[in-house]
């Protein structure tokens, strides 16, 4: 047997067998009985809920290894789930029911860096659902570098409905940070931003970038 | 002031390798222009899905199975302490590979890992590493090296694409948000914050 193809293929499982653990196995002993157990109680709520547990196990996990006390992460873990619930809530408000667990995930992580409910309802239903996860990262992300939340929603609108990807979206925080650097505030940043995107849909997409031809579909 | 010929003044270089304290502010005025559109440049190759003509991936799927058409002899003993770094090299491999050979689409996203490099400056610190979601908050890890400019740690990870939190982990004890990187609170009160990584 080539021993290289073996230990590739070992590789390979790597990932999927740590997808696979179960909670247990994952807090291991970095966790306290007692975190463990609120863990398991919270995780069994979310999964009940169709919501993603991941960012619970990954909270306790950290408060741990930070040595925050035990009352203080019990808040954090309760907080979390609380987030994923109103991520659920305001996507469903968009029409995504039941909601895909990873664009839950994204949308706590915008509403935990600042956006409320409302703004993830309108920003996942801004582009389409496919890229609904890129697109609330990118708006968390923005939040997070001090983007007001309304220009935040303002600013990925705008350039979704200038016929941007959601994946080009992933440029706009280093430009906000590029701008925020020359000496601009980040609201100032993305208003600017804005305002270029908008005048970029307007004159349609630029000649230098044309659309590559359709890949053929193998089987 | 691009070195013709010879690209950008080495200045710029550490600008984009991180290494560079304070920013675009801390270049010469007459290199700004020249750093932003370096910066500009990264960026857009950042966001580049690689693209291999269906020609290319043809010679070289040929190419592989040519080889594994070829017996050879190898004859490899397996310690303990081989494991970890040959299990490493392999999943980096497949990493790799993965990025090379997928076609992007309009739906998913067109990149599934990215290269990313970690810097601090810490002049007082003995040890630095970084702990995040990412490596399930370990401290030890994912240290940080020393470079070759004072006080300077810096560490390259592969990360798959998504929405990473992390920090720096200085002494094994003080937990210290990057402050080149936008955060967010971390959820337990203090003030603390987890910086963001979003690939």
């Amino acid at each position: 047997m080539n021993h290289r193809l073996a230990l590739l293929a070992l590789a390979a499982l790597i990932p999927a067998s740590l997808a696979g653990q179960s909670i247990d196995e994952r807090l291991g002993a970095r966790v306290p009985q007692g975190t463990a157990a609120l863990v398991r109680e919270l995780a069994a709520s979310a999964a009940a809920r169709g919501l993603p547990a991941d960012p619970i196990v990954q909270k306790a996990i950290e408060g741990s290894v930070k040595a925050v006390p035990a009352d203080r992460v019990a808040g954090a873990l309760r907080e979390v789930l609380a987030q994923l619930a109103l991520s659920a809530a305001a996507l469903r408000g968009a029409g995504m029911d039941p909601p895909d667990t990873i664009v839950v995930a994204a949308g706590a992580f915008a509403i935990n860096a600042g956006l409320d409910a409302s703004q993830v309802t309108e920003l996942a239903g801004a582009g389409p659902e496919t890229g609904a996860a890129v697109t609330l990262r990118v708006a968390g992300t923005l939040a997070a570098l001090g983007v007001p939340a309304a220009d935040v929603v303002r600013l990925v609108a705008t350039a979704l409905a200038a016929g941007q990807a959601p994946a080009d979206l992933l440029a706009l925080p280093a430009q906000v940070q590029a701008a925020v650097a020359r000496g601009e505030t980040p609201a100032q940043a993305a208003v600017g931003l804005a305002r270029a995107a908008a005048a970029s849909g307007r004159r349609g997409p630029p000649p230098t970038r044309p659309t590559p031809p359709p890949r053929p579909q193998r089987p | 002031m691009r070195h013709e010929g010879r690209g950008f003044h080495p200045d710029v270089k550490r600008l984009l390798d991180g290494e560079l304290r304070g920013g675009l502010d801390a270049l010469a005025p007459a290199l700004r222009e020249d750093a932003q559109e370096a910066l500009r440049l990264l960026a857009e190759v950042d966001r580049t899905a690689p693209v291999v003509s269906d020609a290319l991936e043809a010679r070289v799927m040929a190419a592989v199975r040519a080889k594994r058409g070829r017996r050879r002899e190898m004859v490899v003993r397996l310690r303990p302490w081989m494991l970890v770094p040959a299990l490493a090299a392999a999943a980096m491999l497949v990493l790799l590979v993965g990025r090379v050979l997928q076609a992007p689409t309009a739906q998913a996203p067109a990149v599934a890992s990215l290269t990313v490099r970690f810097v601090l400056v810490a002049p007082d610190a003995q040890r630095v590493s970084v702990a995040g979601t990412f490596n399930q908050w370990d401290p030890s890890a994912t240290p940080l090296v020393r470079t070759a400019e004072a006080g300077v740690w810096a560490a390259t990870l592969t990360l798959p694409a998504g929405e990473h939190q992390y920090a720096f982990v200085v002494d094994g004890d003080q937990w210290v948000a990057d402050p080149a990187a936008p955060a967010v609170p971390d959820g337990f009160g203090g003030g603390r914050r987890n910086s963001v990584l979003t690939l």
